[in-house]
């Protein structure tokens, strides 16, 4: 079986227990306004331009047989890494059909493609090239994404070839699946790493378009069925970092079952870039800080936490 | 009492934790780190004196003698200070971090260089106006031809000029240096208990030779008692109002002069005993100790006397003295880290090219803690924490601190270095039992002494106390030899005749017709590499016979044979290969994109190589986007590195050194990949010509590694670290949050217990930002105390040249995300 995977990222440290990989999934039921990944919303692999190493040669446009890129003008704006006005490549997604000859063309691989099928077994190939560090550290496989809910047969059968090699595994989802499918991941799975943006189910559907009864009964249903879980919280100035969505969802949390832990996450501003490379807008593009120390133990207090 | 019950062991750590730095240990090392070095040629002066008298009164004397003699009147004249608060005394110069001039060994660089030698780039030393004209008149008129590098550049100076681009052959102008003594017989029996030793031994040996040597044994040992006595004598002086510390007394009034009388009284009474006893208690086993590496430096001032495993042979004194409420933790932590400060007194003076290639003057005091012994088990124990809790407080360059690890090191152990790495000093650096001590075996080193191993200098492997390693026999430079091998035998930087002609990129029919002319072009350098360095090898045994540091090597009294001459139980011989990342990442490009995808025409790549990629940037880009690097786990990249390793390795093998053992091969730069680096046209790795190679030894290009630490760790382990028994090189660079956040800390040292598994030599790991650098750039002032691991050893930041920091600065950074 094939899946899209846009990324394998080893020494994962902060997805689960001992040294992990993380693999990122493309797809994602919900479209948060401040998705960390938007490269990974959208499920097929996607031509993206990395303006960082660019060197401006233009070599690409001349490559690509369907007109599908265009470069800025030099004239108008000089050489240098330009972030408000994206990357020196424009791409016209509607004539690109992803044959690849200038991702080949460029000589410093400015251009890619995220995301590429893969089959269970390449995957976990790449994954097991650490098995000397899941072995002494208890670690193994996270998936992660996009969320791994969109790609859930893939994702089911990733989980269950990694158990089957003696990884631990962990999934980071947002739950938003049907709740018969949820518990098929149950057996595979040693740790569900639950985002919660909110309890509020007007305040969920503002900042990721959906609304939230499924991903609560989902919990639910996962701590009902002992699953070992941790909710994770986005703090996301101007919507969830409020004080009362935070007691909400403490509470939530803790009438759930007694031993599942809460983890607040502080606002990571860098994801603008991406934004504007791509040439998408961005809801949070004035917002450049995380909160601070002072700030993050505010919301662990209103949260309940030490 | 604290190495067997656990609960002991953490009522330590605890303790320990609450143990803050003394006010002595603060104004000491602000005395310790003075911003200006002189150069010193007080020695020299005593020691052409010397010479000048054996002339006139012995002119057919042994050489070892002569030797002797010479260091005997060092020891008996050579000005001597004790500072305020200073409570191990001990230094080869009145002064602090001065830089020695050995007039035996070479004064050619000094001739040439005296004059700029206060304003170079690298670890400069002010010069006082009456020293440079008594050195231009006095010492270098005398020595002229008569120095080791004479006799060298005379023999062989031809020969290593010839190679020197692709091997450069080391100490033909110093001391050999990089030993560890064996300490432990030094504190059991004392200079008087090893001079008695010698000349038991000298009792019926007929051999004139051995007598020779066995005579000069004996002397050097009574000029080191002598040399001990004469700081009970200064203390006692101070105490009587003939004579001053240096320094500035600590405050405290009356009750502080108080204090420091009876520490003098102390030091004196510590300092008679130990001329003519061994030490008993830990304060006097660590003066001792000190006395020893003092004089080691005195007789050959020369790289690396390195203690080796101090938490084993000073541990029996440290257990007995708590026992006995002699001492308390806080004292024998003080007293430890006056240690610490007194291996910071001594710097080495290196030529200006020396000084490119082991930037910020190393003296090499590495110290060796925890790991196992022969059955496996671990022997970490209390003294070991006192010294990860002394690097702790004062994160200074020496001594270099090296961890061993192994697979059942406690928790505490890999989780306390890993703290003080965290600090940033890039100390401890580990390194791995489960991969060294078979490499070292199959070198012919015993299990039990393989097992006794300890570091010397930056990273060379080596036994303690019976071993006369050579490590830094010579270090070659593949990649010149790949250069020469694409471009007929013609260096590309001068257009220079150098190698073989076999061909050129252009002529090669295939990749394999190319690797074979790499490999031949390899072969036909070490051919003549060996012949040079067994030359400098018997030169030192002509010219610089060692007879004190032959008194703490085992064997070489029992045999009556000096260290240099093959006295050392074992004997061997490092060579470097330079440098795995770039052949790796060369040849793999050179087979995927001229040979097997035929992508880039060979002559196309061979034009744009000879004119360092001019009008090819994008070629260039190519070279290095489109063909897989070293250090990302790609498994075919480095099998070629571990290949070209491994056939280096193979060329050594069999060879026999000067002095009877065996030749083997290290992967270790220290700095050397910067100067190194300049030596190289432009690579098919995409490098520019002169561009520094790889950093460290087996660490990936900087910047090449994309796939993070545990990637770099499976590539490096490709390597056959069996036949890298001189010691290996890995720079791995973390934030600092790695080791603040204690979760990320423990997911640290499960790394480290990856590394152990992964069977790789060593690991040193950076913790610093960007920002810091840039900013100790611009402002050195206010990051004087900033030190950096630069390969293999810490430096100041402050103290690098600058391309060296530039470099620093562009290494990749784990663990960003
Ligand atoms: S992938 Fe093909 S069609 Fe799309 S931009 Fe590149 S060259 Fe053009
Ligand atoms: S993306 Fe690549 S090919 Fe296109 S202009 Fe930039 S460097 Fe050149």
């Amino acid at each position: 079986m094939n899946g899209i995977v846009f990324d394998i990222r080893r020494f994962s440290i902060h997805d689960g227990d001992g040294i992990r990989s993380s693999v990122y999934l493309k797809g994602c039921p919900l479209r948060c306004q401040w998705c960390q990944n938007p490269e990974g919303q959208d499920g097929r692999p996607t031509l993206w331009h990395f303006p960082s190493k660019c060197i401006e040669c233009g070599d690409c446009v001349a490559a690509c047989p369907r007109g599908a890129l265009s470069s800025r003008d030099k004239a108008a704006a000089p050489k240098g890494p330009k972030p408000d006005a994206g990357g020196f490549i424009r791409i016209d997604r509607a004539r690109c059909d992803e044959c690849g000859a200038c991702v080949e063309a460029c000589p410093t691989a400015s251009l890619g493609f995220v995301g590429r099928p893969m089959s269970v077994e390449e995957v976990l190939d790449e994954v097991l090239a650490d098995a000397v560090f899941y072995d002494v550290s208890g670690g193994g496989l996270t998936l992660s994404g996009g969320d791994p809910v969109a790609q859930p047969d893939f994702s089911l059968a990733l989980l269950r070839a990694a158990k089957a090699k003696g990884l631990t595994t962990a999934i980071e989802s947002c739950l938003y699946l049907s709740t018969a499918k949820l518990l098929e991941f149950l057996p595979v799975t040693d740790l569900f790493l639950a985002d919660l943006k909110a309890v509020d189910p007007v305040l969920h559907n503002k900042g990721t378009g959906f609304d939230n009864a499924l991903i609560l009964r989902n919990l639910w249903e996962l701590a009902d069925a002992g699953a070992r879980m941790k909710v994770r919280l986005p703090l996301i100035p101007g919507h969830t970092a409020t004080r009362e969505n935070v007691e909400a969802v403490a509470a939530f949390v803790r009438s759930l079952r007694g031993d599942i832990e809460l983890e607040l996450l502080n606002f990571n501003p860098l994801a603008r870039d991406k934004y504007r490379i791509a040439g998408l807008t961005y809801a949070l593009d004035g917002v450049s800080t995380r909160f601070s120390e002072e700030e993050m133990r505010r919301f662990r207090s209103w949260a309940g936490l030490s | 009492m604290f190495e067997t019950s656990s609960g002991g062991l953490l009522g330590l750590r605890t303790e320990l934790d609450g143990i803050p730095m003394s006010g002595r240990i603060a104004s000491l090392k602000a005395h310790t780190i003075v911003d200006e070095r002189w150069l010193s040629l007080e020695q020299a002066l005593i020691i052409t004196e010397s010479y000048k008298e054996a002339d006139r009164l012995r002119p057919d004397e042994a050489k070892v003698l002569r030797r002797a003699r010479a260091l005997d009147a060092s020891l008996r004249k050579i000005g001597i200070d004790i500072a305020q608060g200073e409570l191990i005394v001990g230094n080869r110069t009145k002064g602090v971090r001065d830089g020695v001039v050995f007039p035996e060994a070479g004064n050619e660089w000094l001739f040439r260089e005296i004059d700029s030698l206060a304003t170079r780039p690298q670890d400069p030393f002010s010069v006082r106006p009456e020293d440079k004209t008594r050195f231009l008149e006095e010492v270098y008129p005398y020595w002229k031809g008569k120095t080791l590098e004479d006799y060298i550049q005379v023999n062989v100076g031809a020969l290593n000029k010839e190679i020197g681009k692709v091997a450069k052959i080391n100490q033909t102008d110093h001391a050999q240096g990089h030993i560890m003594p064996d300490v432990k017989s030094w504190l059991d029996k004392g200079p008087a208990g090893l001079r008695a030793a010698a000349l038991a031994r000298l009792e019926g040996e007929g051999d004139p030779t051995k007598r020779d040597f066995l005579v000069a044994v004996a002397l050097s040992l009574e000029g080191a008692s002598a040399f001990i006595l004469r700081y009970a004598e200064l203390a006692e002086a101070i105490l009587g109002g003939e004579a001053a510390e240096s320094g500035t007394p600590a405050p405290g009034g009356a009750t502080g002069l108080e204090r420091r009388r009876g520490e003098l009284c102390e030091i004196a009474r510590i300092c008679r005993a130990l001329a003519v006893r061994p030490p008993e208690t830990f304060h006097e086993a660590l003066q001792s100790a000190w006395f020893l590496f003092v004089i080691l430096q005195m007789e050959s001032n020369a790289s690396s006397f390195s203690p080796g495993r101090m938490d084993q042979y000073l541990f029996p004194y440290f257990e007995a003295d708590l026992a006995a409420k002699r001492l308390t933790l806080a004292s024998a932590l003080e007293l430890l880290e006056c240690l610490y400060l007194s291996f910071n007194k001594i710097v080495y003076m290196r030529n200006s090219e020396g000084a490119k290639y082991f930037a910020g003057f190393p003296i090499g005091f590495n110290v060796t803690i925890g790991g196992s012994d022969a059955a496996g088990r671990d022997m970490s124990n209390g003294l070991t924490y006192l010294f990860l809790k002394a690097q702790e407080h004062l994160l200074l360059p020496q001594p270099n601190l090296t961890a061993r690890l192994h697979r059942a090191s406690p928790e505490d152990f890999v989780d306390g270095c890993a703290r003080v790495i965290g600090l940033g000093s890039g100390m401890p650096q580990v390194v791995n039992d489960e991969s060294i001590v078979p490499a070292l075996q199959r070198v012919g080193v015993s299990h039990e002494d393989a097992s006794n191993y300890g570091l010397v200098g930056c990273v060379e492997l080596s036994t303690q106390g019976n071993n006369l390693g050579w490590s830094d026999a010579a270090m070659f430079n593949l990649s010149k030899a790949l250069e020469l091998a694409l471009n007929g035998g013609l260096c590309l930087l001068s257009g220079k005749k150098m190698g073989l002609d076999l061909g050129n990129l252009g002529t090669y029919a295939s990749y394999e017709e190319l690797h074979a002319a790499y490999r031949a072009e390899v072969r036909s350098f070490v051919d003549r590499m060996i012949e040079a360095c067994d030359f400098v090898d018997r030169a030192h045994a002509v010219m610089l016979p060692s007879p004190f540091l032959s008194s703490v090597i085992r064997d070489c009294v029992g045999k009556g044979i000096d260290v240099t001459a093959g006295g050392a139980v074992y004997n061997l011989s490092g060579i470097q290969a330079i440098q795995v990342a770039n052949i790796a990442d060369s040849l793999a490009a050179l087979k995927l994109l001229v040979y097997d995808t035929k992508r880039v025409p060979a002559a196309r790549l061979l034009e744009a190589l000879r004119t360092d990629w001019e009008g090819e940037e994008k070629l260039r880009q190519i070279f290095i986007h489109h063909a897989p690097k070293y250090g990302n786990d790609i498994a075919w990249v480095d099998a070629i590195g571990s290949a070209e390793a491994s056939y280096f390795a193979s060329l050594l093998e069999g060879r026999v050194n000067a002095r009877g053992g065996p030749y083997h091969m290290g992967l270790y730069t220290v700095s050397a990949h910067v100067p190194m680096g300049k030596n190289v046209g432009a690579g098919p790795d995409g490098r520019k010509a002169g561009s520094p190679l790889a950093d460290g030894g087996v660490s990936p290009m900087y910047g090449r590694d994309q796939k993070g630490p545990t990637a770099v760790l499976k590539s490096v382990s490709a390597l056959d670290f069996s036949k890298a028994s001189n010691g290996t090189l890995l720079n791995m660079k973390f934030v600092p949050s790695f080791f603040t956040v204690d979760e990320d800390r423990r997911k640290f040292n499960l790394l480290l217990r990856g590394f152990v598994r992964s069977g790789i030599h060593h690991a040193q790991f950076n913790v610093v930002n960007r920002e810091d650098l840039l900013d100790a750039q611009e402002h050195p002032e206010r990051h004087r105390n900033l030190t950096i691991r630069v390969a293999g050893y810490t430096a100041y930041f402050t103290e690098l040249a600058a391309d060296l920091q530039d470099e620093i600065i562009e290494r990749t950074a784990h663990g960003l995300s």
